[in-house]
């Protein structure tokens, strides 16, 4: 039963099941832990990661649909918390308690990619994590300041180099 | 492993082991002193590499400060402003700070330090003074905290944190300073009132001698100060770091996924547990097929336990249930979903409804109940009022529902017990853990880990106590317990579903001769059983206050604004009710009956209410379809003590289809003496929007056959991005007495503020939350 998952840059050999949900895989068999378990239901979006460069709430997908996809997962954003968009949200201190932020920058990160300068009602459309302590008056400040900062960079290099980012 | 399994015999089994994300710490043969070597982002106590200077301060050589911080970091920012009170006193440089947590298990052992004990001053209204934990009834669960234990009180509760730490925070810091002094000033034979502290460094003016905290840190630990009675802490004008906006210290492992939560931890030889309990309270297992699920992948064995003792829940009757353990959880979950459980459930619980809830409280509330207040005549007052004006408003049953499910990882050996759990209530969990397994409470240790939100949560509930049940049935054996979401739905305890009815008599003008409140909520309910708003804040000659109870099987507790919650809804709701009836701008009428009122911080109510007013350009036009609500919020305004007062102004729209937006809020807060970090306390306003406005529209529990229905947040709503208001201002106002707290009940009056603007908008008034169940439509 086993597979091969590619997160983060590395191939991981995975021994389970290959219809145990991404989530359960990632934290347990991976051994990543900064995805987090909610809802179960894919509706608050704490477990949010890349699969392929999209969003996927990966509580409700079986790990099979990840199989020869590059998945990244928070760690893979950047391992010291260098990236433009972990740098905004520190600026701007979103985080509460923090467990569903993982998942709220993920989703963030994947709007940004698809469109660099997202208008507020972009961010209500995509950005549809749950956050228990209320965080979002910050979030909301922290992408757009993301968005200036992934700017500024885009225009000082091309391309990317963040371990992970296959996209 | 063999149930009579010893600690050595563990740790000569798992000694071996080590995976990517498992802890390999077990150091054999030093039973007290096991220290994890953890993962970066684990916050749990370990025994220092340096000694410490006091139990609240460690320095290494190289000037890192490791503050032990006795509150647990569920969002409010405690990480951060307990070592800012620490190190406002200890003079050290910010950055090389480190927080940790306090150990429960030396709290367990060691007494607190005599000189913890004295506060001086006079509480809450000198600005010298300190703040003083409410032990309540003393006693030695922990439910209220210890008097006399070394960290005293570790739960983390009632936005008291600062009010009840700040004292002893600052005294530690004092204590640790001085003793660094006093080793510098011993090492270069001078006397310490020469020497100068700053940023870590220690002068000396007049030989121009200069040394670090890290290099006499140790010469500090085995000094002990010789008078710490006569050491006194900083008034607020004299604060430097306290005051000062910090960026929390926790947030960097937050965007990195670093942080360790209780559900992140993994141990050598560890299983995992899916649980089931009965859904109807007060229910338990009548039998169960293991042998249908047995040969299922990874799969180990079951585990029945039962109803948690009340004892460790405060009274609270949850219900019994059985675990599935295995090598993975989703093994466990998957296992458990599929094994027949049958249930006994006792029938009166069995047939409850929220109906039959509600019609309760109705009966309740007409009846007789217990007054708290009268005042002057009110029935006179009524029969000689020109108007009278009555309403009755109701709030659900509500649950916290916290983002991470309720989990723990205990290791239950013969003399042991470790728990991995991010929890409000250490010495409590101590206290369970000691009381199921026979253990004695000093040789419990529970390594406290970040929490996934608090609001209430734990203390109450029964995560802790089903992983201790089940963990003390599989000896040896490290089991990590996690709930589903819909299992966290079960164990844990509700705001109790509450109801008021209000009546006033009105004079010619308009202004309230006589008000009659009667409040009713499920006794233990934390509404009319806590005296937070008995006094009436507006003036009102006549006055009387009954309280009203009922009995119903679902735990209630304390969830974040405990009876404030309600009691502002109802109070600010019938004040804005008041003021169209008398056909009086409603922020005018409150402030005209604040002005009448004869209560100590009336001035800072009012300054409130003016400040909110003009901060919203109250009275200027708006759209049609748009509209402004002013409410006050305030707690101990009644006494001469701490108090946190604020005001603010909601402006809100309503669209003809129904759709209601919360555009903006103005607050109005007021600082006491001084906060210690403003910007913990902007983040903690600004939520505490967020989760009033899912009280007042989205969010209700309701109970059918016995158990609660909402049970994951397809049911049980949380407003996303989309609905948060795109403006929120705040201002800050001195005033001359110390905060209660602003953790909780803040921003109550989102629920009154988004009732009257709907009332203005559509003409029609809803009295019962939330109002998403209302037809808001208007044309």
């Amino acid at each position: 039963m086993a597979f091969d998952l590619t997160v983060n840059g590395t191939q991981h050999r995975v021994d389970a099941d290959a219809q145990t949900p991404l989530l359960w895989v990632i934290r347990d068999h991976v051994g990543l832990t900064g995805t987090k378990f909610s809802c179960g239901i894919g509706q608050c979006g704490a477990c949010t990661v890349h699969v392929d460069g999209r969003a996927v709430r990966s509580c409700s997908v079986p790990a099979s649909t990840a199989i020869g996809k590059p998945v990244m997962t928070i760690e893979g954003v950047s391992p010291d918390g260098s990236h433009p968009i972990q740098m905004a949200w520190k600026e701007l201190d979103a985080p509460q308690c923090g467990y569903c932020q993982s998942g709220m920058i993920m989703a963030a990160l994947a709007l940004l990619r698809d469109r660099p300068r997202p208008t507020d009602a972009d961010i209500d459309a995509r950005v549809t994590n749950a956050c228990r302590c209320g965080t979002y008056h910050r979030v909301r400040q922290a992408i757009h300041l993301a968005a200036q900062l992934m700017g500024t960079r885009a225009g000082l290099k091309t391309g990317s180099h963040e371990q992970g980012d296959l996209t | 492993m063999s149930a009579e399994v010893t600690r050595r015999e563990f740790l000569g089994t798992v000694a071996a082991a080590q995976g990517a994300f498992v802890l390999g710490f077990w150091v054999p043969g030093k039973a007290e002193a096991q220290t994890p070597p953890a993962p970066a982002g684990a916050a749990w106590y370990r025994d220092p590499a340096a000694p410490e200077v006091n139990a609240w301060i460690v320095i290494d050589p190289d000037d890192t400060v490791t503050v032990r911080i006795a509150q647990t970091e569920l969002g409010q920012g405690v990480w951060t402003s307990n070592a800012m009170m620490v190190c406002e006193e200890l003079q050290c440089d910010w950055s090389k700070v480190r927080p940790q947590y306090a150990s429960a298990n030396r709290d367990a052992r060691e007494k607190a330090p005599e000189w913890t004990l004295k506060v001086p001053g006079n509480g809450a209204t000198d600005p010298k003074g300190g703040g003083e934990p409410t032990f309540g009834n003393r006693d030695r669960t922990g439910v209220s905290g210890i008097p006399d234990s070394l960290y005293r009180r570790m739960r983390t509760n009632a936005a008291s944190s600062v009010k009840d730490g700040r004292y002893y925070l600052q005294l530690a810091g004092a204590e640790a300073r001085e003793r660094l002094l006093l080793a510098a000033a011993s090492l270069w034979s001078v006397p310490a009132s020469e020497l100068v502290a700053k940023d870590s460094v220690i002068t000396h003016g007049k030989s121009g001698r200069r040394t670090t905290y890290g290099a006499v840190a140790q010469r500090a630990a085995q000094t002990p100060h010789p008078h710490p009675e006569t050491i006194t802490i900083k008034p607020p004008d004299q604060w430097t770091l306290m005051g000062t906006e910090r960026k929390n210290l926790d947030v960097p492992i937050k965007v990195t996924g670093q942080a360790v939560y209780g559900i992140d931890v993994r141990l050598p030889g560890m299983k995992w547990a899916a649980v089931k309990a009965c859904p109807v309270y007060g229910g338990d297992v009548k039998g169960y097929d293991f042998a249908a699920v047995r040969g299922m992948p990874g799969v180990v064995r079951a585990v029945q336990f039962p109803i948690p003792d009340p004892a460790c829940t405060r009274g609270r009757i949850f219900s019994g249930g059985v675990a599935v353990i295995a090598d993975s959880w989703y093994q466990a979950k998957t296992a458990i979903d599929r094994m027949p459980i049958e249930w006994t459930v006792p029938t009166e619980n069995a047939v409850v409804t929220t109906a039959m809830m509600r019609d309760a409280l109705i009966t309740s509330i007409g009846q007789p109940g217990r007054v708290r207040v009268d005042q002057g005549d009110v029935d006179a007052g009524f029969a000689k009022a020109a108007k009278i004006v009555e309403a009755t408003y109701s709030t659900p049953y509500l649950a916290r529902a916290r983002m991470e499910p309720g989990n723990a990882t205990v290791l239950v050996t013969n003399d042991r017990v470790d728990i991995w759990i991010g929890d409000q209530s250490p010495q409590e969990t101590r206290f369970s853990a000691s009381k199921i397994t026979g253990v004695p409470e000093a040789n419990v240790h529970i390594h406290l880990c970040h929490l996934g939100g608090g609001f209430g949560r734990n203390g109450n509930g029964p995560q802790a106590e089903h992983a201790i049940m089940i963990a003390n049935q599989m000896r040896g054996t490290p089991v990590h317990m996690l709930w589903t979401r819909e299992e966290d739905f079960i164990g844990t305890t509700y705001r109790a579903m509450g109801m008021a009815r209000l009546k006033a008599g009105l004079d010619a003008d308009g202004w309230p001769v006589a008000l009659e409140v009667r409040t009713c909520m499920q006794r233990d309910g934390f509404g009319p059983e806590a005296s937070f708003d008995v006094t009436s804040r507006y003036h009102v000659p006549s006055y009387r206050y009954s309280s009203h109870t009922t009995k119903f099987h679902i735990p209630v507790g304390t969830r974040r604004g405990v009876g404030q919650a309600a009691h502002e809804f109802y109070r600010e709701s019938f004040m804005d009710e008041l003021a169209r009836a008398a056909g009086k701008d409603p922020y005018r009428y409150r402030r005209e009956l604040i002005a009448r009122a004869n209560l100590p911080y009336k001035a800072d109510m009012l300054k409130a209410l003016d400040m909110a007013a003009e901060m919203s350009g109250w009275g200027t036009p708006l759209p049609k379809g748009t509209a402004r609500a002013i409410a006050l919020e305030e707690r101990g305004a009644e006494g001469n003590g701490s108090a946190t007062i604020s005001a603010m102004v909601h402006t809100v729209s309503v669209s003809r289809d129904g759709k209601v937006r919360l555009e903006r809020v103005d607050v109005a807060h007021d600082t006491g003496f001084g906060l210690v970090n403003p910007l913990s306390v902007k983040k903690q306003i600004e939520g505490q929007i967020v989760w009033f406005y899912n009280d007042a529209m989205h969010q209700a529990t309701t109970i059918a056959d016995g158990h609660v229905v909402e049970n994951n947040f397809n049911k049980f709503p949380l407003s996303r991005m989309s609905e948060n208001p795109p403006q929120i201002n705040i201002r800050f106002f001195p005033t001359q007495h110390w905060l209660i707290g602003m953790g909780h009940d803040r921003a109550t009056s989102v629920q009154s503020g988004i009732g009257d603007a709907i009332f203005q908008i559509t003409g029609k008034r809803f009295r019962d939350l939330p109002y998403s169940k209302h037809d808001l439509t208007w044309s």
